[in-house]
């Protein structure tokens, strides 16, 4: 046992000279330490097309989920991994407030500014789009044929009645993608409306995963049937032969995915390599890979792009409809996460049952319901829909932040273990009303 | 009600070992009988059998009659003592010995009496609450005995009982178990490797060895009448000359006696060391003394007769002066004392 | 003319002999004591401060009323003791009679039935609860035959249901090898005078076997309980949020919230984990009944009849089939090409394992050195506690063994982000922080898995009677060779059930190692699995590894059961 290690030191100490001479030839470090929480599809073709271009530089990738992610770093400053590769724009924007990441602004030119509404790279320059992701709807085909269901097409199509205990989502308090695409949905259908439908989504979905892969991994077991999930979720589990296929709806997130440099990095020179050869054309290229099937933030790269693949730029369905406000979004964020817990993740079963009493009972009065019915039906209606919180209130920087770090001398309004009770009590309630209001209207006429 | 014990030509195997060899033994009813043996003899293996943990080769065993040997353990109403007491530590005294009597349609207040009056007659009522935790070890034997009592079965059996008690509980102990068999009239088997012992209680005993009956008779018969060497120098000392009978004169090197009746050709002669008479004097053989021990009650000498050497033992009387070692002396044995084996 | 006072001092008995110990012991227990502080309860201090403090640093109960007043909550409490307890009784219903067979009856496979009882506890990460999904689900294999054929489903893996019927699957063994090890160890006289005086059957065992057994049976319920209650990954994977667990673990690691809710839920966690071992060992206070007994012998083996051993022959195969069926799944998996929505894969490969063994074979290496070294560990210092609480009278001692009881409750993501914490400033030569070194993991696995070394080795050394080592001692062995010579042979099957437990929970452990690992180099097969489950592509070879794992484990655990079977053969009773 002690002989391999031996081994394996001389060797690795051999190895690391050469690499040395090569590396110090190159002018960039002979190491690079990269956190993702990318899956290993995505950074082996990457992490070796870096090695490739600069021989002598040995690439180190860990991987954790963005959350875990995080909490590593914020342990670690003292010696930091040297770039943080994530989806979720909001994980950098929590580095970018904790100042862990370091300013740069690549050199690479031929890149689109906004994707949609969305800007590609952060403002003060923190971190940088390299890749682009929309948000829709994955389904599984022999499922859905089992069940005789048609494929959907829009969000507004999962309020349907038949989908109901078919559908999943992941929480966006888990999922910064899904997070967004909630938010596109407050913005771009308002408020109370937004939360109205994604609370009648919600008497639809069958689990809240805590995840962002549990929602495609399940789709693809056939364990439920439908998932609204990231695009390429959808797409390279195609690819990869699972009987499913992806559409992305007409209202639909297009955000990017970034890179950053984490600050008191070791390796600046590599990072700074690293994230320029994700900007360039050939590490754009890679993104058409149909295992990683991202969208490519450098406009050259769709010309060689196979016929069908998505082009947020061009295709102005995508991305587009929502004129999207970053700041309102990073004000509430935390609040809006917390929120869609209490209201559906951990309350999902009274939602449910709500949801499904109310289309029972529509189902059952038809059209000729009386006045009274149709009364009660639209109490419930309103009840299961509601959110206890008004826009103005969300955006409160009090309220907004008693979910965030307190910096000492800031006030807030209260503990958010208090608002939290406050508002699982109201879901409570108002799911169990609006059941009883169902109720009633179906024992009627 | 006492009853009888018939074990007729019973074999067992252990794998491929055959552990007895066609044992035949009738036990009387209310007859305490003791099975006498060095350890590995197969005396517990065949106590067992009779409780019904293990099923004969070959051969029945019977109580009262009745072939038992099909009959599991739980069924035969047999009473067996363990040699390590077998108390469950998880339950009091009363309830152990209240254990066997719950398989009955029994009251509750017919049990706690009965339990009541056979820890009366071990003298054990105060103890009934206590954990067998909290007794010493001629206490637990006790509550063993109770618990096998109260049940009032039709055979009681033994296994060692008295091997883990020091010498002088084990002399109270073997009286009490004998007054208290005598009062309840059940049949009793014994197991036991302490001569001793079975001589002070057993009505019969059975000397076993290397799983065979070497002898089955009264204490006394075996004593004086052994049937071959092994339960000669088994139940005590005893002196075996290995020589030659012929025309009523037993001879051997160095030794001779007239008198014995007995056919002629080679011959073992058994005679006893108190049987023998040490004096100095004329008349006998004569030996010299090569060794002497002082045993309290008796002085044990270790004398050589011609090329014989011989255990003599003689009573010791306060002011008598026992014989030297080296000095010369007359040995007088009695031909009605002696036993001829073969 | 001695006054008292001289007489007094005079009778001074100096330390050592007053607590039976030299100072080769002392130096032990002190040895164990700084391994436990160093990386027990010193990270763990530094993670639940936080549940103790206000925003500004003072300190304040206020979280943990609010963790009273919240309803979402205190209904994930109950859930949590709700699943707890019904997972002891599921368990117990596959375990007990299982146990009691093994017990009874002549098995010629024993030794595989033993080793398949062992195997339920690795159950890899992530791939596990998807082979789970995947046979039991809504739409798995058994419920799409259902339905098929009867037009019914049963919601094996719905809500509570599915966590209570997944962790009873995982979790048995405890009761299993606990129960079976009280069993044997019951002298068999006890079971032969019950039977004398008329019991048998039923009453033979509900009144006589089981209860004397019963320190045993609450041993492994008791251990079944605290892990259930502090398991995230089932009810995570399960979608199940609405317990303590799974609360705790979302809060802890939510990004951009500074929530002290899940650090409160970890200290309420880690208390109710202690309560319920306390509980245990207070019901068995005074049941001390296998020093009570003088032999062992365990129950009276019988052969079955024809018929029996054909019933029995079902039971077990049924039950196996049931306990084994995620690895069933896992390895389906692994050979298969698409697996979706049929009860079956659509076709086999073994491109899967081709993958594997071209990608992640040194994980393999890992997992083997770092899991076999945190066994060593557990056993030696288990061992050495056990020994140190048995056998001498050293102060402090029986502290010390209630602080190494206690690891098995705190939660492996706590315990990695305080051992983070602690350590990554420590920087050894060459740069590396100590809290990433691969050692570290090591640690990490040890100290949480040193409870189950040391009950083992405990219970070992309690059958083993003092005059042997004493006869050892008298005819001039020291204390060391006593150890060697006659300790360590004789009580080595309880030491190698210690060792085994350690290895195989640690090979498939996952909350601590996400938390440490840094380079892929270092990482075990465990970390390789969740990288490979992040994507479609991936399902297969981490299902690959996740068999892979399970082989490796089962490989020691049949090894080590033969090495503790024929230890056991030496001190068996004789018949006569």
């Amino acid at each position: 046992m002690l002989r391999v290690t031996t081994l394996r030191f001389c060797g690795a100490v051999v190895a690391g000279l050469f690499a040395l001479s090569t590396a110090h030839a190159q002018g960039i470090e002979d190491r690079l330490v990269i956190i993702t929480s990318f899956s290993k599809d995505v950074t082996t073709p990457f992490a070796h097309a870096f090695e490739k271009k600069y021989p002598g530089t040995r690439v180190e990738v860990q991987n954790r989920n963005t959350a875990a992610a995080v909490a590593f770093l914020r342990e670690t400053r003292s010696n930091p991994p040297d770039i943080f590769w994530a989806s979720a724009p909001d994980a950098f924007e929590v580095l970018k407030k904790n100042s862990l990441l370091r300013s740069y602004r690549p050199k690479a030119q031929g890149l689109a500014d906004k994707i949609g509404a969305y800007p590609v790279n952060d403002p003060d320059g923190f971190y940088a789009g390299f890749a682009a992701s929309g948000y829709g709807i994955m389904y599984n085909t022999r499922y859905l044929r089992a069940h005789s269901l048609p494929a959907p097409k829009e969000w507004d199509d999962l309020k349907k009645p038949i989908y109901s205990g078919h559908v999943g989502i992941s929480a966006p308090s888990r999922s910064g993608t899904t997070h967004l695409t909630v938010e596109t949905i407050l913005q771009g259908e308002g408020w109370d409306k937004g939360w109205a439908s994604l609370l009648e989504i919600g008497g639809n979905l069958t689990q809240v995963s805590d995840r962002s892969f549990g929602v495609p991994d399940a789709v693809n077991s056939g364990q439920y049937g439908i998932g609204i999930v990231i695009d390429f979720f959808g797409l390279s589990a195609k690819a990869s032969g699972f009987p499913v296929e992806f559409v992305y709806p007409t209202v639909t997130a297009i955000v990017p995915a970034n890179v950053g440099i984490i600050a008191n990095a070791r390796n600046e020179k590599a990072a700074e390599a690293f994230v320029e050869l994700l900007l360039s054309d050939e590490g754009q290229q890679i993104l058409l890979d149909p295992k990683i099937q991202r969208l490519p933030v450098r406009l050259s790269t769709y010309e060689r792009a196979p016929a069908a693949y998505p082009n947020p730029f061009k295709d102005t369905r995508l991305g587009t409809a929502v004129r999207f406000d970053v700041d309102l979004s990073e004000a509430r964020y935390e609040l809006v996460n917390s929120l869609y817990d209490r209201l559906i993740t951990f309350r999902l079963k009274e939602l449910n049952a709500a949801w499904k009493t109310i289309h029972d009972a529509e189902a059952k009065l038809g059209t000729n319901a009386s006045d009274a019915a149709k009364r009660l039906i639209g109490d419930a209606r309103r009840l299961a829909s509601s959110v206890p919180v008004r826009e103005s209130e969300a955006a409160d920087k009090s309220i907004a932040g008693s979910f965030q770090e307190v910096k000492p001398g800031q006030k807030v309004a209260g503990r958010q273990a208090e608002f939290e009770e406050k508002w699982d009590s109201f879901a409570v309630k108002n799911y169990a009303e609006a059941k009883a209001f169902a109720e009633k209207a179906a024992a009627g006429r | 009600m006492a009853r009888g014990v018939e074990i007729e030509r019973v074999s067992f195997d252990y794998g491929a070992t055959r552990v007895l060899h066609e044992v035949g033994i009738q036990i009387q009813p209310g007859e305490f009988f003791a099975f006498l043996g060095p350890s590995g003899s197969g005396k517990t293996t065949l106590l067992r059998l009779i409780a019904g943990f293990g099923r004969p080769s070959a051969g029945r065993i019977l109580i009262g009659g009745r072939d038992l040997t099909d009959t599991p353990p739980w069924r035969r109403n047999i009473g067996m003592v363990f040699q390590s007491y077998a108390l469950w530590p998880h339950m009091s005294v009363a309830k152990n010995v209240a254990f066997g009597l719950e398989r009955r349609a029994l009251s509750r207040r017919e049990i706690a009496s009965k339990v009541e009056a056979a820890l009366d007659l071990v003298g054990l009522r105060a103890l009934a609450g206590r954990r067998p935790a909290q007794l010493s070890g001629g206490q637990q034997q006790r509550v063993a005995l109770a618990r096998t009592l109260v049940i009032e079965p039709d055979v009681l059996l033994l296994d060692e009982p008295l091997s883990n008690l020091d010498a002088k509980l084990r002399h109270e102990m073997r009286a009490e178990l004998k007054s208290l068999q005598r009062k309840l009239n059940v049949t009793t088997i014994y197991v036991t490797h302490d001569q001793e012992e079975a001589n002070a209680t057993a009505d019969r005993i059975a000397v076993i060895e290397g799983g065979r009956v070497q002898q089955i008779g009264p204490p006394v018969d075996l004593y004086d009448r052994p049937t071959n060497r092994f339960v000669a120098s088994f139940l005590g000392t005893v002196n075996l000359i290995d020589g030659r009978i012929e025309a009523g004169r037993f001879f051997a090197d160095g030794l001779s006696l007239d008198g014995v009746t007995a056919d002629g050709g080679p011959a073992c002669l058994a005679i006893r060391p108190q049987d023998i008479e040490l004096h100095e004097g004329t008349g006998g053989l004569s030996a010299s003394v090569t060794a002497r021990e002082f045993l309290g009650g008796i002085v044990r000498y270790r004398v050589r007769v011609g090329a014989q050497d011989v255990i003599v033992e003689s009573a010791h009387r306060r002011g008598a002066t026992p014989h030297q070692v080296g000095s010369k002396v007359m040995l007088r044995l009695d031909p009605r004392c002696v036993t001829i084996l073969r | 003319m001695v006054d008292a006072a001289t007489a007094h001092r005079a009778i001074h008995v100096p330390a050592a002999v007053r607590w039976q110990a030299s100072p080769a012991q002392t130096a032990a227990l002190l040895l164990i004591a700084l391994f436990l502080v160093a990386f027990l309860i010193v990270p763990i201090l530094r993670v639940i401060v936080v549940a103790f403090t206000d925003r500004d640093g003072t300190f304040t109960m206020v979280h943990f009323g609010d963790f009273l007043r919240t309803g979402l909550l205190r209904e994930a409490f109950w859930n949590s003791i709700y699943v707890g307890v019904m997972t002891i009784v599921v368990a117990s219903v596959i375990a007990v009679p299982l146990a009691t067979l093994l017990a009874r009856y002549r098995f010629r496979s024993a030794a595989l039935i033993h080793t398949l009882g062992v195997v339920p506890l690795v159950m890899p990460p992530f791939v596990g609860a998807v082979a789970m999904q995947l046979i039991w689900g809504r739409n798995g294999t058994v419920n799409l035959i259902l339905f098929d054929w009867f037009g019914f489903r049963i919601p094996f893996m719905d809500g509570l249901n599915g966590v209570i019927f997944v962790e009873a699957l995982h979790y048995f063994p405890f009761i299993l090898l606990n129960l079976s090890a009280s069993l044997a160890n019951i002298d068999s006289s006890m079971e032969e005078s019950a039977q004398n005086l008329g019991a048998h059957g039923v009453t033979l065992f509900s009144r006589i076997i089981f209860p004397l057994a019963l320190p045993g049976y609450v041993a492994g319920a008791a251990l079944v309980f605290v892990k259930v209650f502090d398991d995230l990954a089932t009810p995570l994977l399960l979608n199940v949020s609405n317990m303590l667990a799974p609360q705790a673990y979302l809060k802890i690691t939510s990004v951009g919230l500074a929530d002290p809710m899940g650090y409160v839920i970890s200290v309420i966690m880690v208390g109710c984990s202690l309560a319920a071992v306390g509980l245990a060992s207070l019901a068995l206070k005074g049941r001390d009944f296998a020093s009570q007994q003088r032999g062992g012998g365990g129950l009276s083996q019988r052969t079955l009849g024809r018929a029996g051993t054909i019933a029995a022959a079902c039971l077990v195969i049924v039950t196996l089939a049931l306990v084994l069926s995620p690895h069933v799944g896992i390895f389906l998996l692994s050979i298969a090409t698409v697996w979706s929505f049929a009860p079956l894969p659509d076709g086999f490969t073994l491109a899967h394992y081709a993958t594997v063994l071209r990608e992640a074979a040194p994980m393999i290496g890992n997992t083997v050195l770092y899991c076999g070294l945190a066994a060593f560990i557990d056993v030696v210092l288990g061992a050495m506690l056990a020994y140190l609480v048995l056998r001498t009278r050293l102060p402090g001692r029986r502290l010390i063994e209630q602080i190494a009881m206690s690891a098995v409750a705190i939660p492996g993501l706590v315990l990695g982000i305080g051992l983070l914490r602690t350590y990554y400033d420590v920087v050894l030569p060459g740069g590396q922080p100590l809290a990433t070194f691969w050692l570290m993991l090591v640690i990490a696995y040890a100290v949480r898995r040193l409870p189950y070394a040391m009950s083992a080795a405990g219970a070992a050394l309690q059958q083993l009677h003092g005059s042997l080592e004493e006869a050892a001692e008298n005819l001039g062995a020291g204390k060391l060779r006593v150890l060697a010579r006659i300790v360590v042979p004789l009580t080595a099957g309880g030491l190698f059930a210690g060792f085994v437990t350690s290895f195989a929970t640690a090979a498939v452990e996952l909350s601590a190692t996400l938390i440490l690992v840094t380079h892929a180099a270092d990482a075990p097969l465990s970390y390789g699995i969740y990288v490979y489950m992040q994507s479609a592509a991936g399902r297969g070879p981490g299902a690959a590894l996740g068999v892979i794992a399970v082989v490796v484990v089962a490989i020691a655990t049949f090894m080590a059961y033969r090495f503790a079977a024929r230890q056991r053969g030496l001190r068996s009773r004789e018949m006569f």
